[in-house]
């Protein structure tokens, strides 16, 4: 989880959270970025690989992602958890990799034609990992509607932002923010005996 | 008044908060809901979960040469980082304006903070309100004939602490001092060929002198597995490598 200390899990004390490691960082204490490293690396790096499908280039996108939060970036702590930013980051750059190596795909094209915008950037790992998805998951899913899963996906899997997913869309940013909202408070009722 | 908020309202803001969709007036608002219920972590950790769940795959570990990599890179990068909060158009040091924006700025993240250690209520509810005993290790040159002086003073629970040096040669260029958090082999952390952790990269100044605040590693929570403090003088690319011997060290048992 996104506090989850990375530490003797024995200990009962505290640990720093990752908004006082990201200030502390952002000061110049470079120790602090190892331990967010040890926390949310899996995360990264999981997401990088199964993007790209390609462990040199998983690592290098681990370590920029990274770096960027060493160097400021644009996250604001007030207004999320640094997994979500960290996740999306990595989905973005990792879908702008492939694509700069591949030909340009228009990605909302292919959703509105019932592809899925990662069918275009790495079949075989995407396949697999939709077999991946536990039974649960896809009840949960089947529990949203149509928008909510199309919107959840788009912000958190491939990595568009909500304003971007609005303009293609054409709805309103407040439309599309509450529909994620909603999709995912459906997908943790649903999931939340698998969570506990 | 967000406390008085309608339940769907409140699960609505907690779902924004964790995909990181809120607006300043909601994220405002939020941070007044985690400040008067601590229990809304335990919302955001599900949600989170459900999140990670339904479209993440699942962690995997990194090789451990990247960590190493990366904290080497991290080292090279001089410039201070633009916080978010506050982009001033040059260096604070350039304006003594900006200062003023920067010291606002530091305010407001440390509001956030403070509402993020209520988010954290669940680990640390009780722990919390004890006050933990400072640990200070005083660092002796291993040379007989040096002057040089370092202290080291850590909260063993908020793992936050400093290092103070004096007297220590500024090194050549392409050169860095090392501290190194030195644990018993068996300890449950991960640590390199000379079971040590890189706790801090640093140089003096032309006075051979510094003080800066670092983060420690959490096995300062069991004083029992560290063996010693150490300072090592290494390459700045590759800190990471521990190739140095020690020049300065600190015991065990701290002061």
């Amino acid at each position: 989880m996104p506090s989850e200390p990375s530490g003797n899990p024995a200990s009962s004390l505290p640990t720093p959270t990752d908004a006082e490691l990201v200030l502390a960082l952002w000061d110049g204490q470079q120790a602090a970025l190892g331990i967010l490293y040890d926390r949310h690396a899996g995360l990264v790096y999981g997401l990088a690989l199964r993007t790209l499908g390609n462990a040199q280039e998983a690592e290098d996108l681990t370590q920029d992602i990274f770096l960027t939060l060493a160097k400021g970036s644009t996250y604001d702590p007030r207004r999320g958890a640094l997994r979500t930013f960290l996740a999306i980051l990595t989905k973005s750059r990792a879908i702008d990799r492939v694509r700069s190596r591949q030909s340009a795909h228009q990605k909302m094209q292919r959703w509105q034609q019932g592809v899925t915008p990662e069918a275009t950037v790495n079949q075989p790992l995407e396949q697999a990992f939709q077999q991946e998805q536990s039974q649960e998951v896809q009840a949960a899913l089947a529990q949203l509607s149509t928008d909510e899963q199309q919107i959840l996906q788009l912000a958190y899997y491939d990595g568009f932002s909500q304003s971007e997913i609005a303009q293609q869309l054409d709805l309103p940013l407040g439309t599309v923010k509450t529909r994620a909202r909603r999709g995912l408070l459906k997908l943790r009722q649903t999931l939340i005996r698998f969570t506990e | 008044m967000a406390m008085t908020m309608p339940a769907e309202e409140l699960e609505l803001l907690i779902a924004g908060y964790v995909l990181g969709n809120l607006s300043s007036e909601e994220a405002a608002q939020f941070e007044q809901l985690l400040a008067t219920n601590p229990a809304i972590a335990g919302e955001v950790a599900q949600l989170q979960s459900a999140l990670e769940t339904t479209y993440a795959p699942p962690p995997m570990s990194p090789p451990p040469a990247l960590r190493s990599r990366l904290l080497a890179a991290a080292s090279e990068v001089s410039s201070p980082p633009t916080p978010v909060f506050s982009p001033p158009s040059q260096p604070f040091w350039r304006s003594p304006r900006s200062l003023l924006e920067l010291a606002a700025a530091a305010v407001i993240v440390a509001l956030g903070v403070n509402n993020y250690r209520l988010s954290q209520a669940l680990q640390v509810s009780q722990a919390e309100t004890q006050q933990a005993v400072a640990l200070t290790y005083q660092l002796r040159s291993t040379q007989a004939n040096s002057l040089a002086s370092a202290q080291v003073k850590i909260d063993p629970q908020t793992l936050k602490g400093t290092i103070a040096v004096q007297n220590l040669p500024p090194l050549p260029p392409g050169k860095v001092y090392v501290l190194w958090t030195v644990l018993q082999p068996a300890a449950p952390f991960t640590t390199d060929q000379k079971d040590a952790i890189l706790t801090q990269a640093f140089q003096v100044n032309d006075r051979g002198t510094t003080e800066q605040a670092i983060i420690v590693p959490a096995a300062f929570r069991d004083r029992a597995l560290v063996t010693k403090v150490a300072i090592t003088v290494e390459d700045a690319i590759a800190p990471q490598k521990h190739v140095g011997k020690p020049i300065m060290v600190a015991p065990a048992s701290p002061l």
